[in-house]
């Protein structure tokens, strides 16, 4: 009973790798039935992202083997001109749960403590589950990686801070304003940025957004998604400037669109009241001497980098307290399968004791009344139950070493006699 | 008139030993709650995030103890020493910061409060161990108002003082791009300007309240008081300050910056000047008092 992972990730191979050798769902579905129809693997799940492709698999055979699963993989993909076997990975056993349990935690991530992956694996969970993929032990598995994000994301700080431009500039404004839905944004550019900008401060209960645009369709567009119906004809936005707290700005463009002499006028019209201004643009949309006025803020892409690398610092500070739960949770998932180790001789050992008990109850059937017999069925039960407890406790005992098992089952199975169990797997 | 100790056996705690317990463990007391802010602020300490909170509502409860018991060796009635008034300071400016952490959930600035309040508290203890008396005591509603009114209002000068601190600390962080300790973990800059100025209005208050009761006591008492006494002068420049920057900041919209200058500037004044009155002229008014030494 092995569990082996195999896989190409953004540590193992460069993207054009990774994009040759990704499943769809439908092509995952069809490989792991596959796995399972031609005998090879009793279990089997993929996880394929943007960033990887990793194949999970109990197997059915010895030679199922890593080497043999990184062919079936690459062939399966047509992808032999391409793809080595040294783009992948290979796990084992332990190696396997530790690695799953660190993708769902969000720590193999290409950014530390991104929150889209476990979505992700319990995705890649569900397929398996569907196409009955998904036996014991991957199920354990897939639900103790589960428990393990859940409790990373509880008890430590992995996934907080901003670590994306567009999240940074949110964050940034909500370190200078309390509540953004009392606010009032101007976004200036209804392009790419400009939108994902617009999401992220509108997910921060910022409601009051006007857009403005070059092309007015753009921005009538993207408020009408956004539900806020307010737009800007983009020749005359600059005479409302003094209206709005935070302003962003994603053009493109090679002239300033906001200059100095404009902003002063806008802070003069506003009482000094303090305005935020993200410039999201390359190269640069706004005049950078807008950033000396007087309760100014004007940040640009640079700026806001610094906050996403002292939030990836933040992260890394906390990978011990992780790898502490990681190895709480490999502990109790290496004993769980311990126990399905010794599962099989407890349930031999069981059996032996009611078919005795069964032999010698049928002696006494006709012998006595049949109130007698429920009776002495009973007082058997608890007998065998007593005599029972001990061999099973023993043998469910938490072991500090696997070597330990095959002698405690040989002692239990030669003690009372017991045939050789069949390996199912 | 010094009530300065000549002789440890006319000490009022080493004659007192509950009123000497007590002023020692609500030092200790301060002093642990500060330590347990600072740990969660500069640390992010879990178990002082636990525990801060138990322990601020614990050093309250005992400063109210040593208050009722200290005041208890003049009948209840309010005094007017130095040692008094630091630890009434020590106490307003804690359980305000504990009733803005209560109905607030914000919890980010009770290092800078709490560590200002065991500074005082601190101080007064220390004090209090060199006194022979508690100091000139008052009764009569005016000038009991008068002295608490005065008490809240350094309170709320300290606040406004503090939050100006972190204000500029924080403002200036941002403008920097220095997006560290204090921009991960203090409230955003909003928030600090109201409660700056929730404590200018408080200060404006209670100094108003000051103002009137001393002149209400004074008109009262036909008592003949120095007009141009530092201490007098000074509270009513603070007044006065305080109520422009009230008004002007809707009206003309003064930058809440310079503002927040000009409060730590009357923070670090006034406190300069208490202490400074401490120890060259720690009277009241220059008034005497029928039931005082000569103040």
């Amino acid at each position: 009973m092995n569990i082996i992972s195999v896989g190409v990730n953004h540590k193992t191979a460069p993207i054009e790798i990774r994009e040759r050798i990704s499943l769809s769902e439908v092509q995952n579905k069809e490989f792991i039935t596959g796995l399972i129809g031609s005998g090879l693997a009793h279990e089997a799940m993929v996880i394929s992202t943007c960033n990887r492709t990793e194949l999970y698999v109990v197997p059915a055979m010895h030679e199922v083997t890593c080497e043999y699963l990184k062919d079936y993989l690459i062939s399966f993909k047509d992808a032999r001109k391409e793809v080595r076997p040294e783009h992948f990975f290979a796990r084992f056993y332990c190696g396997t749960a530790r690695h799953i349990f660190e993708v769902a935690s969000a720590i193999d991530s290409l950014v530390l403590g991104e929150g889209q992956i476990l979505g992700q694996v319990k995705n890649a969970y569900r397929i398996a589950a569907e196409t009955q993929s998904a036996g014991i032990l991957l199920t354990r598995l897939c639900h103790t990686a589960f428990s393990v994000a859940k409790k990373v994301k509880t008890k430590t700080k992995i996934m907080e801070g901003a670590v994306s431009v567009s999240y940074a500039a949110v964050e940034l404004a909500q370190k200078i304003f309390s509540n953004l839905s009392l606010k009032k944004v101007l976004l200036i550019g209804a392009g790419e940025t400009g939108e994902l900008a617009a999401k992220h401060i509108f997910q921060k209960n910022a409601r009051n957004i006007v857009i403005t645009n070059r092309t007015l369709s753009k921005s009538e567009a993207l408020a009408k998604e956004l539900g806020t119906n307010q737009v800007l004809p983009f020749e005359s936005f600059r005479n409302h400037l003094h209206e709005f707290d935070i302003i962003i700005t994603a053009v493109s463009t090679k002239e300033y669109i906001l200059t100095e002499r404009e902003m002063h006028q806008s802070m003069l019209k506003r009482k000094l009241k303090p305005v935020i201004i993200l410039d999201l643009g390359l190269p640069r949309n706004v005049d950078p001497d807008i950033g000396k006025l007087q309760n100014m803020f004007l940040k640009d892409i640079d700026a806001l980098k610094h906050i996403i690398d002292k939030n990836l610092e933040k992260r890394s500070k906390e990978l011990p307290k992780v790898h502490a739960i990681i190895e709480e949770e490999l502990v109790a998932f290496g004993q769980w399968t311990n126990t399905l180790k010794v599962r099989p001789t407890i349930v031999d050992l069981q059996s032996k004791f009611i078919e005795i008990k069964e032999k010698e109850l049928e002696r006494y059937r006709y012998k006595v009344s049949e109130e007698e017999l429920l009776r002495m069925e009973h007082l058997t039960d608890r007998i065998l139950k007593k005599i029972l407890h001990h061999p099973i406790k023993m043998l469910k005992a938490p072991m500090d070493t696997t070597d330990s098992i095959p002698s405690r089952v040989n002692l239990v199975r030669n003690v009372f006699d017991l045939e050789e169990p069949n390996q199912s797997y | 008139m010094s009530t300065f100790l000549t002789d440890p056996m006319n000490n009022i705690l080493l004659n007192n030993t509950p009123l000497l317990l007590l002023n020692q463990l609500v030092s200790i007391l301060y002093i642990a709650t500060t330590y347990l802010y600072g740990a969660h602020f500069f640390s992010d300490h879990q178990g002082a995030k636990r525990f801060k909170q138990p322990f601020l509502i614990g050093t309250v409860l005992t400063h109210v103890l040593y208050l009722g018991l200290l005041t208890s060796i003049e009948g209840y009635r309010i005094s007017y020493s130095t040692m008094n008034l630091m630890t009434m300071v020590g106490f307003t400016l804690t359980t305000t910061y504990l009733f803005t952490e209560l109905t607030t959930k914000s919890d980010k600035t009770g290092f800078f409060i709490i560590s200002f309040a065991a500074g005082a508290q601190l101080i007064s203890s220390i004090l209090t161990t060199q006194i022979q008396s508690v100091g000139t005591t008052f009764s009569g509603i005016g000038i009991g108002v008068h002295l608490l009114a005065a008490v809240f209002g350094f309170s709320a000068i300290a606040i406004a003082g503090i939050y100006s601190i972190l204000y500029l600390l924080l403002f200036r962080q941002i403008q920097q791009n220095r997006f560290e300790l204090f921009f991960q973990r203090l409230p955003n800059l909003e928030v600090l300007e109201k409660l700056t100025m929730h404590a200018v209005s408080l200060g404006f208050l209670f100094l108003t309240i000051t103002i009137v009761a001393g002149i209400v006591e004074q008109s009262a008492s036909g008592e003949a008081i120095t007009l141009f006494e530092p201490k007098l002068v000074t509270l009513v420049v603070i007044w006065l300050l305080y109520g422009t920057g009230i008004i002007v900041k809707p009206v003309i919209g003064w930058d809440i910056k310079h503002m927040a200058y000009l409060f730590i500037f009357l923070f670090l004044f006034v406190t300069l000047l208490i202490v400074l009155m401490t120890f060259f002229s720690p009277t009241f008014h220059g008034l005497t008092f029928k039931n005082g030494s000569g103040v």
